[in-house]
């Protein structure tokens, strides 16, 4: 018997198993350490053991999953801004603007509103300016995508760098209203105490990273999962996401679809950036945007598959990696945070590689030469 | 106002340009085979660190422009294998690309940050016609690879509008059905050219270090130079001779606000002037997307599509 080759065959599957949802995602975060693993060593850093450090710091020890969890409240916001962009097949890539516009939103919100506010009530303002904010700052790209078609990736993204710019604009660049007049060394003017949540403790008497707005962006993650799942609403979008055609005959407004979503997804990333300033922040504050937790988001929506509830689940990961990785960076053998950069990458592209085993089923059989 | 700052000014941009040539050259024959490949920033950010680093163990530059270019054929294989070989979404292999390429790029360079060069790409010496007025910065003042660039350009646009493999190139683009019932492998072809585009922007990258960057700064290295090239190749309409005259422009754009900032000449805050080049791009991106623009412009049909045989 001689072996020619071996020949791959795709069949596309109906249903996908249900061991594959599971599989595909564990196998990509595998790999994904395999990789990190393969530049850890290359550069002197034992894998295993800063893997182990890492999982430590960010999932296990008492302040890594607070810090995880703090780190995580932004991440599912941007998470779902992805996700309910994506889902629609509009990339839209600017949750880090909108994100930053959300902090600048709430903090205006925060310092020119809230001050005879009670917390119950000036909080939620300042949640729902910085929405108000993330979706304005991505009206010109919807309206952009709605009327003329123009290609929604770049527009955004052209505008993280203006929004960038802007923040820095803001903090040091100018002494107008966000910066604080109290002080000569350039900071954020510190929003009105009642829009202040104070962290939660988890029934101990430590000072956690962890603040109640991790609740509310989870709360925002079932309602949008339920809501999209039974209204009118969401079946639309779903339609307009299998089909543009199918759903322009049925009668649906592929324009007023195309940029609600765009402006919701941008509110939502807006939220994000409104808890920073009700949770840690209290202002607008450059802290932010050291993390890049707006391309974050794309990587934990698509890890997600779009999924609002798993995007939670992601969110949390990711956020671990990354508060695992800056124990890293101060600990005896300093690995450089970006390690978790690589790692959500790397996680992202094997999850991609891994659709195709999600989609298709794939056997390899060898090629024999005829017996004779 | 000094005339001749502007005159360096525009000199400089047609510098800059290269970079945004490269780079934009490399999404063109990506783009024009159907595939698209969003990781140009984090593309340039892998040339530019890599560059450094082997330029900073070897001393040498034309092995450490080699290397980069090897890290882009490595880089763009894997958007190749995941898009062409496994139909992945391309858009989010792309972005999977630009967070992997940047996070690895700032993970290596952590050592040399803010290191000194170890080379540079510095301009040719052409003796007394550099000191001609006008012509002297704006056509002599520049390096050896801006000028490979233009030539690159000139052959680029021959292959792709002249030639036969050019022809299969943009029907693949545009029609790849027609050019697998031919019997030509839109595989193969897609395969090529996003691995040739891909080293053409890491190209790019180590370029912009060593002729244009003071030092390796993370993710600023670039500040979204490679987003703007992406921006370019619209601006182009998927032509290599006119992403010339686009690549001038946005340099412009991005060298205007150093220039108001060494004059002195106080408009805008410096923060504000940096919008700038971002915001050009979107204008010009808004002004392409009208209808009429659109019509000239000829974006590949089936760019971000993959092909499968059998659905067929």
């Amino acid at each position: 018997m001689i072996v020619l080759g071996y020949r791959v065959r795709m069949e596309q599957r109906l249903s996908t198993p249900r061991s594959l949802l599971v599989m595909v995602p564990v196998f990509s975060v595998f790999f994904a350490l395999v990789v990190g693993g393969i530049f850890l060593a290359a550069t002197g850093h034992p894998p295993i053991g800063t893997y182990l450090k890492l999982v430590d710091n960010g999932y296990t020890s008492f302040y890594g999953i607070t810090d995880t969890l703090g780190l995580a409240t932004p991440l599912i916001c941007t998470g779902l801004a992805a996700a309910f962009a994506f889902r629609m097949n509009l990339y839209s890539i600017g949750q880090e603007g909108q994100l930053y516009l959300g902090m600048i939103g709430g903090a205006w919100a925060g310092i020119a509103l809230a001050d005879s506010l009670p917390t119950l009530v000036a909080v939620p303002v300042v949640l729902l300016f910085g929405a108000f904010a993330g979706a304005m700052w991505v009206a010109v790209p919807a309206l952009l995508r709605a009327r003329l078609g123009t290609s929604e990736i770049v527009s955004t993204l052209l505008l993280n760098y203006v929004a960038l710019n802007l923040l820095n604009y803001f903090i040091f660049g100018s002494t107008g209203f966000f910066r604080d007049p109290t002080t000569s060394f350039p900071q954020g003017r510190p929003v009105a105490e009642s829009a202040r949540l104070s962290p939660i403790s988890f029934f101990t008497d430590k000072v956690t990273n962890t603040y109640p707005t991790f609740f509310i962006a989870v709360i925002l993650a079932v309602v949008l999962f339920w809501l999209m799942r039974l209204s009118n609403y969401g079946y639309e979008t779903a339609v307009y996401a299998d089909s543009p055609n199918t759903a322009r005959y049925a009668g649906m407004n592929s324009a007023w679809l195309q940029s609600s979503v765009l402006l919701i997804s941008g509110a939502l990333a807006g939220v994000g950036g409104a808890m920073y300033v009700v949770g840690p922040a209290g202002k607008v504050d450059p802290g932010l945007l050291q993390v890049g937790l707006g391309y974050a988001g794309i990587v934990v929506a698509a890890l997600a598959r779009y999924n609002f509830i798993a995007v939670i689940v992601a969110a949390v990961l990711f956020a671990g990696l990354r508060t695992g990785g800056n124990a890293l960076q101060i600990s005896s053998d300093p690995v450089p945070i970006a390690i978790a950069v690589v790692l959500q990458g790397a996680v992202l592209l094997f999850a991609l590689g891994g659709e195709l085993f999600r989609r298709n089923k794939v056997t390899i059989s060898r090629v024999q030469a005829a017996a004779t | 106002m000094n005339s001749n700052i502007w005159l360096l000014t525009f000199a400089d941009a047609i510098s800059i340009a290269t970079t945004l040539i490269l780079a934009s050259l490399g999404a063109i024959l990506t783009e024009r085979s159907g595939v698209i490949n969003l990781g140009v920033e984090g593309m340039l950010l892998m040339g530019a660190v890599t560059g450094f680093l082997v330029a900073d163990s070897s001393g040498s530059l034309w092995l450490a422009l080699f290397v980069a270019v090897l890290v882009g054929v490595a880089l763009a294989s894997v958007h190749a294998a995941l898009t062409v070989g496994l139909r992945a979404n391309q858009i989010v292999s792309g972005l999977a690309m630009v967070i992997f390429a940047t996070g690895l790029s700032q993970f290596i360079g952590k050592p040399i940050e803010g290191d000194p060069l170890p080379v540079l790409i510095r301009p040719i010496d052409f003796g007394a016609l550099s000191d001609t007025p006008f012509f002297g910065p704006v056509v002599f003042g520049h390096d050896l690879f801006t000028y490979l660039t233009w030539v690159l350009v000139a052959a680029a646009s021959f292959y792709m509008h002249r030639t036969r493999p050019g022809l299969l190139l943009r029907a693949t683009g545009d029609a790849p059905a027609t050019v697998d019932a031919q019997g030509g492998s839109v595989a193969r072809i897609r395969w090529v050219h996003t691995v040739v585009g891909g080293a053409l922007m890491t190209f790019a990258g180590a370029w912009y270090m060593f002729a244009r960057s003071a030092a390796w700064n993370q993710s600023a290295t670039t500040n979204g130079i490679g987003w703007i090239a992406l921006a370019l190749v619209v601006f182009a309409s998927w032509r290599p001779i006119r992403a010339i005259g686009g690549a001038v422009l946005f340099g412009f754009s991005l060298q205007v606000p150093f220039t108001l900032q060494a004059e002195q000449i106080r408009i805008l805050p410096p923060t504000i002037l940096a919008m700038f080049p971002y915001l050009i791009t979107l204008a010009v991106l808004v002004a392409l997307s009208t209808p009429r623009a659109r019509r000239l412009l000829g974006a590949p049909k089936m760019l971000g599509q993959p092909f499968v045989r059998d659905e067929r």
